[in-house]
């Protein structure tokens, strides 16, 4: 793929000189550390609300290692997914709509080297990120609560991240196709929306990439996870995706 | 000559070869089937007014968009099809280049020079060169900061890193002060020879200060082409300047019903006469300065300027 190396590393010194480098990595590095914190001191914080309110009694057990996990589950599933949507829905549509793309698309650099290349250095920024905030995330949590099983963290943040690397691949793939970068934002966050409603459907949930969330969370409880189907959906959808995000926009005109 | 693309000895070719070449958008057409052959080495002149298809025209040259119908070649080989063949021997400067504002011009110039696969001490060297000619050698800021004009130039060392055999530059000069300007087409002149330039404009003054060779295109017609001094020899002989002695009111209203008037400027007792038999108007014209009752001061052929053919053809066109 011609021009492919050369457009990437721009994309690994623009992730270092911009902004980029500070908003996934940010809110996966700030999770990390407040995931265990906030774990230790929900149960304090809940009982000081039923002291406020007389007759309400709020009984938790002891926090442990699974609630500091759980936490930060919770938040890459819901805030960090958006997060790579909003970040994601400006990827292609920027460079186009700022100009860059013709200064680079008018050398001998083909269509399916500037996708590819996009792809590769917004998912590289999300496993280097993932990886760090994780072992961040296990420190601070044998710090506060004692030797904890590292097992069960990271097989449920590895499920994750092929979700957040397949959200990666159908925000290029809306990124090309949308002239707009609120477009295909709109687009990311209805996709992200409409398969939280879709995993509802226990045979959705069971045989598709719909079901990723749910078999994190089984990871974490340490019961059989049932990862096979929807780590392959997933797989086959993020490449279906990736091929379409070349395809579209190598038709369009610039 | 490749396995990809349908290509012709590039000795035998024009630099640039368009035929019937079409591009319209819904109902609109903004290319109307034109022809055009540039020749290598030369410093062609692609002049229209704004919406003309200057724009729509460069961007099928380099590939940014497809034509409609026809055919666009650039050194023998089809531009539709080529890809990285034709790209990796021309230089393009867009009309309003889009650079990365945290790049630095040294930066953005050599990330240029990369995509090109330049080894990295040509790169180095020639990187150095072109962003002294474009005056921002010594520039330390980010392209973030730039003026429109350093913008410009910046564009044209750019698309200068690669050598180009054909250098596309859409409205090179529209953002530049009167130095810059001039700058800039020194350096294009000083091309001539070397490199195809292909550049497209509406100022006038430029396309006659540097090209060999100019196209007229108006609402996405070629309405001339021809080297440049045989336009403005051929727009000398049809065009006739006469000063009377009196006003020349009803003398204009009469000579507008003559047949070989093409137009008529009028500017206090001197009247402008573009026609299109200059002997029938040379024969007619005193007798009809007699009957409207005036006398004859001047009557003599004019030296027509560019602007002048460039408005005369784009009116003509209209109509």
């Amino acid at each position: 793929m011609s021009g492919f190396s050369t457009f990437l590393a721009k994309e690994w010194v623009e992730i270092r000189k911009t902004w980029r480098i500070w908003v996934i990595p940010g809110m996966l590095l700030f999770f990390a550390i407040t995931s265990p914190i906030i774990a230790d001191v929900t149960p304090a914080l809940m009982a000081s609300i039923s002291k406020s309110q007389p007759g309400v009694v709020v009984k938790m057990p002891p926090p442990t290692w699974r609630d500091s996990y759980a936490q930060l589950l919770k938040s890459l599933s819901q805030m960090v997914l958006i997060a790579v949507v909003i970040t994601g829905a400006g990827a292609v549509s920027g460079e186009r709509s700022s100009g860059t793309a013709v200064l680079t698309l008018t050398k001998p650099v083909s269509r399916g080297a500037f996708v590819l290349a996009k792809i590769v250095s917004q998912a590289g920024l999300l496993i280097a990120a993932t990886v760090v905030s994780t072992a961040v995330c296990a420190v601070l949590t044998v710090v506060i609560f004692g030797p904890s099983p590292l097992g069960p963290l990271v097989m449920s943040v590895s499920i994750w991240t092929i979700d957040a690397l397949l959200m990666i691949v159908v925000m290029t793939l809306f990124s090309a196709g949308f002239a707009a970068r609120g477009a295909s934002a709109g687009a990311g966050l209805g996709f992200f929306f409409l398969t939280l409603l879709i995993s509802i459907w226990p045979p959705a949930n069971k045989y598709s990439f719909v079901g990723l969330p749910s078999v994190s969370g089984r990871a974490l409880m340490q019961q059989p996870t049932g990862a096979l189907w929807p780590v392959v959906t997933a797989l086959i959808a993020s490449g279906l995706c990736a091929w379409g995000a070349v395809r579209v926009f190598e038709k369009q005109e610039l | 000559m490749t396995a990809e693309s349908p290509s012709r000895p590039v000795a035998e070719s024009p630099a640039i070869e368009i035929s019937r070449l079409v591009k319209t958008f819904g109902d609109a057409v903004a290319l109307d089937g034109i022809d055009l052959a540039v020749p290598q080495g030369s410093v062609f002149g692609f002049l229209g007014p704004n919406g003309a298809g200057k724009t729509t025209a460069l961007r099928i040259l380099t590939g940014l968009a497809r034509p409609s119908s026809g055919a666009a070649r650039i050194l023998g080989t089809d531009v539709s099809t080529a890809g990285n063949v034709v790209r990796s021997r021309i230089g393009y400067l867009p009309d309003v280049p889009g650079f990365y504002p945290w790049m630095t011009a040294t930066e953005l110039v050599e990330f240029a020079g990369r995509l090109f696969a330049i080894d990295r001490a040509t790169l180095r060297e020639r990187a150095r060169s072109l962003l002294e000619m474009a005056g921002l050698a010594d520039v330390r800021t980010k392209v973030g900061g730039f003026s429109r004009g350093m913008k410009q130039r910046l564009g044209i060392a750019q698309a200068l890193i690669n050598a180009p055999s054909v250098l596309l530059l859409d409205e090179p000069t529209s953002a530049l002060d009167p130095i810059g300007r001039r700058d800039v087409l020194e350096m294009i002149a000083s091309l001539r020879g070397r490199t195809t330039v292909f550049f497209s404009t509406h100022i006038l003054a430029d396309v006659d200060r540097v090209c060999d060779t100019v196209a007229i295109l108006d609402r996405g017609r070629v309405v001339a082409n021809a080297p440049i001094a045989e336009l403005k020899r051929r727009a000398a002989v049809d065009r006739l300047v006469m000063e009377v002695d009196g006003d020349p009111t009803a003398l204009v209203s009469e000579l507008r019903s003559r047949p070989w008037l093409r137009s008529l400027e009028q500017s206090d007792s001197q009247i402008t006469l573009a026609v299109t038999d200059v002997k029938s108007a040379q024969r007619e014209l005193p007798a009809a300065i007699a009957a409207a009752g005036l006398g004859l001061k001047r009557l003599e052929g004019a030296e027509q300027s560019l602007e002048d053919l460039f408005v005369e053809l784009v009116r003509h066109a209209e109509q």
